[in-house]
């Protein structure tokens, strides 16, 4: 086998690229270091410090009664495996994800394709779809809750059709449903955006030569924009799985995890772990298993992805 | 030659990223100058549950007094605060000097190390504040915050809706105070007859400061038990009959659901509901509407129970973690030890002080401003805190006991059975106040 990056020198052994060359790679990698620099510092400070400061906390226990911390291993993760609590949150976070990100995800995909024509008034629908985006979380929380009054307007216009009120957020059946509507009413808009980015990056041409092959509208949509728009659409999919298991304002505001823990997502009950019940390190340890969950279901996200780009 | 130009393209880009560098870091710095020469450079930062306009009096006096001294204060959403405070205590932020303590969890910060040592003025304290308000404001004899204030809550009636439903307006004697069982009763004839939307309106939905006296009238007990205070007893007769008595208020249509507590005291004021239970600080607000035909009345009782009333209210603790505690403790002797200073924590809100002239000005001053609204509010208010008035239960786990409590009330007033759903509390109570030990 020889190399191609380095020829023999006339004497057969092997030369080293010139002393020139080196030093400027070498000053080339210090430069790339140094603006990469910030870039890792945050990465470093933000991100990996604190993962590993919340798995150390979450090996931990303090005791209120003696005022000693202690190092109890992975007691903390089999105490939440033996809480039922915490497994009904594991239920309610995964119900929750299975429905609203394929909901969010073909929402946002069909009004892309919808926005990305020209028709009279599109502005303004897109400017309609897009206006939640500005709107912060916890004021999208706050008109819902409005909304989903009893005596609130949602049932003053079922009154108006003849159909019986409901009780939204006071339900255990209903409550997560009306979250995933809040959600999707904040989501939609934004994942659009992406989407008709990447409608936008594909080539007229495509489509032009998918007709001149006879391929009806659905058919140009399945084989030439679908497969064009794998990338954004996964950015978009493991993007809002993300932020969907991350969900916590919308539920502090309006439900506080019920009724009967039916609202109760993981990001929530990590919370009122940590700061209502005042268990630090046990909420530690539930953080370190979403972490794993979230990074679990991307994962499978990534891999279904790139097998069906590999198609 | 080609090598110094060699040389000087990368230590031009060091230089650059020097400069950036640099620029960066002083921006960062002067930010930070910029930042504590604001003019709040030597305040004592003051956090709390209030509006900025109940404590603009104290803050006012205090400056007065201390020329010098400055308070800025940060109001936080009073179902927060505590959240807020575990957050940023266990943090060991410094940015907080003096804090609003919620009486029943002075153990709780305690055994956390988020009160300070404030026995120097324990002397001084145990003069000026009320016996009662000196003992909850310590933990295992040693003074940890300084009380400011202390409660009760009354019975309010819309007058115009009794009268048009024809029923009597309750009385405000306590000796003829009212039963729940009575209040229903004319309730449900005030939405029969005066269009009201609903009988009755308890303020503090899902806390347990509002629901305790329901369970201690029919004996139930704090819901704590135990020689360490950590052992939960909400499935007594008594919690389950008062917590059946609740799940139905709502499940009949008596009282709204789905309307946050602090929404509630509009549909009083608005015609909706002819009572109202709530606190003191309600006769400010309704003082203030015209047209507004208003009572007061003593909070009732279950039918074959006692009376029971709440009680109890802030103190305000010294942050462990602050750089400026002396100045922030100046500041809390003002509110808490000096008549001028506890009577200015409740002129723009009328709380009850728990100094012991401000509290006897207080009440003198309620009888001297009284009108048809609030004749008797003075002598009920004595009344409530001398002989019906129950603490909530002290434990290093009330910050716990409350949480859990609140989910619990909460699904039963939407609908969920009393006796499983306390059931369920108490077990989660066991697995919570197990990892506290």
């Amino acid at each position: 086998m020889t190399s191609t990056t380095r020829p023999p020198d006339t004497d057969g052994r092997p030369t080293g690229p010139a002393p020139a060359v080196r030093r400027r790679t070498r000053s080339q990698a210090r430069t790339a270091l140094a603006f990469l620099a910030p870039a890792l510092l945050a990465l470093l400070v933000l991100r990996l410090l604190p993962a590993g400061l919340a798995v150390v906390d979450s090996l931990r226990h303090h005791s209120l009664v003696d005022g000693v911390t202690r190092f109890v291993g992975l007691d903390n993760y089999g105490d939440l495996f033996g809480d039922p609590q915490f497994w009904q949150s594991v239920r309610v976070t995964l119900l929750f994800s299975v429905i609203v990100n394929p909901l969010q995800v073909l929402c946002a995909l069909g009004l892309a394709v919808l926005f990305n024509r020209r028709f009279k008034g599109a502005r303004f629908w897109r400017s309609l779809v897009f206006a939640p985006i500005a709107v912060p979380p916890a004021v999208s929380a706050v008109i819902f809750g409005i909304l989903y009054r009893p005596e609130g307007p949602l049932n003053a216009l079922l009154g108006v059709f003849g159909l019986p009120s409901q009780p939204f957020l006071t339900s255990p059946t209903q409550a997560l449903y009306a979250l995933i509507v809040l959600m999707s009413w904040v989501g939609v808009g934004y994942w659009t955006t992406f989407l008709i980015a990447g409608l936008q990056d594909i080539p007229q041409e495509t489509y032009d030569a998918a007709a001149m092959d006879g391929a009806n509208a659905w058919q140009r949509f399945v084989h030439v924009t679908l497969p064009l728009l794998r990338r954004p659409l996964a950015f978009v999919l493991v993007a809002d799985t993300v932020s969907n298991f991350l969900v916590f304002a919308p539920v502090q505001l309006l439900t506080g995890g019920g009724p009967e823990g039916s609202t109760n997502l993981l990001m929530y009950d990590v919370f009122r772990r940590a700061y209502s019940v005042g268990d630090i390190h046990y909420a530690q340890a539930e953080v370190v298993l979403l972490v794993a969950l979230t990074l679990a279901v991307v994962a499978v996200q990534y891999r279904l992805m790139q097998g069906k780009g590999e198609e | 030659m080609n090598r110094s130009q060699g040389a000087a393209r990368p230590l031009s880009r060091r230089t650059l990223l020097a400069a950036a560098l640099a620029a960066t870091a002083s921006g960062a710095a002067l930010t930070g100058c910029t930042a504590d020469a604001s003019g709040d450079g030597r305040a004592v930062r003051f956090l709390g549950p209030e509006t900025p306009e109940t404590f603009r009096p104290v803050i006012r006096g205090f400056e007065q007094a201390h020329p010098g001294l400055r308070v800025a204060y940060t109001a936080v959403p009073p179902a927060q605060l505590n959240d807020v405070l575990q957050l940023r205590l266990s943090a060991k932020d410094s940015a907080i000097d003096v804090y609003c303590v919620d009486q029943p969890r002075v153990p709780a910060l305690s055994a956390r190390g988020f009160l300070t040592d404030l026995s120097g003025v324990g002397r001084r304290a145990r003069a000026a504040v009320t016996t009662e308000q000196y003992e909850i404001s310590s933990w295992n004899g040693t003074l940890r915050a300084l009380p400011v204030w202390t409660s009760t809550q009354y019975l309010f009636y819309n007058a115009d809706l009794l009268e048009k439903a024809g029923v009597g307006a309750p009385s405000a004697d306590p000796a003829e105070r009212w039963t729940w069982e009575r209040i229903l009763d004319a309730g449900r004839r005030a939405m029969q007859r005066a269009g009201c939307a609903y009988a009755l309106i308890l303020e503090q939905t899902d806390a347990y400061y509002g629901l305790q006296p329901l369970v201690e009238s029919l004996g139930g007990g704090s819901g704590i038990t135990g020689e360490d205070m950590l052992s939960p007893a909400v499935t007594t007769d008594g919690w389950v009959k008062a917590m059946r008595w609740y799940h139905d208020l709502f499940a009949d249509g008596l009282s709204p659901r789905g309307v946050t507590s602090f929404q509630l005291a509009s549909f009083f004021t608005s015609g909706k509901v002819p009572f109202f239970v709530g606190g003191p600080w309600n006769l400010g607000s309704f003082a203030g509407l015209k047209e507004f035909a208003w009572g007061t009345a003593p909070q009732p009782y279950f039918e074959g129970g006692r009376p029971v009333t709440p009680t109890d209210s802030w103190s305000w603790g010294v942050n462990p973690y602050s750089g400026r505690q002396e100045e922030g403790l100046k500041f809390m002797e003002y509110a808490s030890l000096t008549t001028a200073g506890s009577l200015a924590t409740v002129a723009a809100s009328p709380l009850i002080p728990a100094h012991r002239a401000a509290f006897d000005a207080y009440a003198a001053r309620l009888d001297e401003q009284a009108t048809k609204s609030t004749e008797g509010v003075a002598a009920i208010m004595r009344h409530e805190l001398e002989h019906t008035a129950v603490s909530r239960p002290r434990s290093v786990g009330y910050t716990q006991f409350e949480t859990v409590l609140a989910s619990a009330f909460s699904d039963i007033r939407n609908g969920s059975p009393a006796e499983p759903r306390l059931a369920k509390a108490s077990d989660e109570l066991v697995r919570t106040w197990e990892r506290l030990r």
